[in-house]
């Protein structure tokens, strides 16, 4: 019996495990977006690979999330996202440090997933968390970096897509629709289906004005012109105007700073409302089908571990970032120099001279016989 | 690169080529056994139409063409804005005439091309459920004892009722929509909007 047909040879669906030049690849990957974020003066945290299940915030990661009881009884999880453990961070162990706080991750996280478009059980996130500081300051900063991060790289044509939550908060608030009816009416404009919003609204649920700004969100993505199109449908909505005057203010900042070439506008963006509370965006290039990260705002977090403070951050997946630098012909250079290979001396002298080669930088291969 | 259009082989690529056509809009030879038909500037990849919203969600096609009973079954990632209007039908259960909803056990036993919308059609409704996964030829099931009921789509009801079945809930309803990808919205958005607007205008034509 050959080797590959024992069975314990087999891989669980979902992990991924990475050889020689892809290895490279992403550590590359990895270490040129690192460099951004520490150019940006932003700190590294190692949080725990596992923690308390209840730290873990996200009501959409719920189901993914691989949880355990430990030893005393106590429900923990594996983590299944970074934020909410920086933010644990933040208000627990770093208490006295004074705001704003620049963090910054990158590592695995797990989530139960069936493995389908561009999704493993294992991720590779780096990311970084904006807390505290000026709310619209803090947004052009994030986006900034995850520019310069995708333009390091060397990722071609790449879009910033940004959306602000507010804006459906705004319109919906105050509505008397259930949570079923409010899922599946934000599942509709989020895929930009016009007769999908007109079908989830129970007949008489919302005011009409309101009705059909909700179906005008499916349309209201493009460039600039699109936050004017977008006041003059939400002047009726106070709170819905304020989130696409935000939303105007970082766009015009980033304009003006050299960044608008890579941005777009799209209010149908709209995940997260649970979790998300301002700004939100995804980075799409082409040559992937999906987004290769994103990010937002995300006010309320930081209460819940007893340090209210407003927040916005970000993250990169390295496994996209690796497959769309990959489709769009980008790979970074592999080893420079192929191993010298030293032998034949005796084993004392080889190593000798195999360490001498080292201390003098070369990539040596030691091949001595006993 | 020009546009790539995935387009079902099935019911809806008439419908889709009445559409094509009256948008004034290249759409490719009905006869070939080509899958990958580069006509005019856009690309068309011809498959099954369960695989439209997989190639589109990947990328591999910027748009498609699907019917939202797929769409609900396959629940893919991707933006759908456009409700194209033809190939309407609807998804519904159905069983043989005659038999009473309380027969048989507290499972229901369904056949169906809809595992995923079956599922969890009978288990929002508090009724556990067993799914019998057939690609075609479903309605012969209940009158073979595969299984109880049948969750299929209809249009015009003859088949069911050819094969002694008859509606009893509707599920959805459905017709064809054009599907975007995500990435490609943004990052072609010209095209994609001039796509959509020759589209949107034909179907109201």
């Amino acid at each position: 019996m050959n080797g590959a047909s024992h069975r314990l040879v087999q891989v669980p669906p979902g992990v991924q495990c990475f050889l020689g030049d892809e290895a490279r690849r992403r550590r590359s990957i990895e270490e040129r977006v690192i460099a951004v974020f520490e150019g940006w003066d932003y700190e590294e945290i190692i949080p725990p690979l596992f923690d308390y299940a209840d730290v873990f915030a996200s009501q959409a990661l719920l189901p993914k999330t691989y949880s355990f009881v430990g030893r005393d009884g106590s429900l923990l999880a594996l983590r299944p996202d970074f934020t909410s453990l920086l933010a644990k961070i933040a208000a627990g162990r770093l208490a006295g440090r004074p705001a704003p706080m620049r963090l910054y991750y990158s590592g695995e996280v797990l989530r139960y997933e069936p493995p389908r478009a561009g999704r493993q059980s294992e991720l590779y996130q780096m990311g970084l968390e904006h807390l505290g500081g000026d709310p619209r300051a803090a947004d052009a900063e994030v986006l900034a970096i995850a520019a310069e991060c995708l333009d390091v790289l060397g990722v071609r044509g790449f879009v910033l897509a940004l959306g602000h939550v507010g804006v459906v908060g705004g319109l919906l608030a105050g509505a008397a629709l259930d949570a079923a009816t409010l899922e599946r009416l934000r599942e509709r404009v989020e895929a930009k289906d016009p007769a999908g919003v007109r079908d989830a609204l129970p007949a008489g649920a919302v005011a009409v004005p309101v009705a059909e700004a909700l179906v005008r969100l499916t349309t209201l993505a493009g460039d600039a012109p699109v936050l004017a199109e977008a006041e003059r449908a939400l002047a009726f909505c106070p709170p819905a105007l304020a989130a696409v005057t935000e939303l105007r203010q970082v766009a015009e900042a980033l304009r003006s700073a050299g960044l608008g070439g890579g941005l777009a506008i799209d209010l149908g963006e709209v995940r997260g409302l649970d979790y998300y509370t301002g700004l939100v965006f995804r980075a799409y290039a082409p040559g992937l089908g999906f987004e290769v990260g994103g990010g937002g705002r995300y006010d309320t977090l930081l209460a819940r571990f007893g340090r209210p403070m407003p927040a916005v951050g970000f993250m990169l997946g390295l496994d996209r970032l690796a497959l769309l630098l990959d489709r769009q012909g980008a790979r970074p250079a592999s080893v420079a120099a192929a191993a010298e290979v030293v032998g034949g001396n005796g084993l004392g002298p080889g190593l000798q001279r195999a360490r001498e080669k080292r201390a003098a930088g070369v990539r040596v291969r030691f091949e001595e016989r006993s | 690169m020009s546009l790539t259009i995935a387009l079902s082989k099935g019911k809806l690529l008439a419908g889709t080529e009445d559409l094509f056509r009256k948008a004034g809009m290249p759409f490719p030879a009905s006869e070939g056994r080509r899958l990958v038909v580069p006509v005019d500037g856009l690309r068309f990849l011809l498959v099954k139409d369960m695989d439209v919203p997989t190639y589109v969600e990947h990328g591999v096609a910027d748009c498609g063409i699907a019917g939202r009973d797929v769409l609900l079954e396959m629940e893919p990632d991707v933006y759908e804005p456009v409700d194209l209007g033809f190939g309407r039908c609807r998804l519904v259960v159905a069983r043989p005439r005659g038999a009473s909803a309380a027969a048989g056990t507290s499972t229901v036993r369904v056949a169906t091309k809809y595992p995923r919308v079956a599922s969890a059609h009978f288990l929002e409704r508090g009724r556990s459920v067993e799914v019998v996964r057939l690609a075609g030829s479903v309605e012969l099931a209940p009158g073979l004892g595969l299984a109880d009921c049948i969750v299929d789509v209809v249009e015009t009801g003859r088949t069911l009722e050819e094969n002694g079945l008859e509606v009893v809930e509707d599920v959805a309803a459905s017709s064809a929509r054009l599907i975007v990808n995500r990435a490609s919205y943004h990052a072609r958005r010209e095209e994609i909007s001039r796509l959509v607007g020759a589209l949107e205008k034909a179907r109201t034509a």
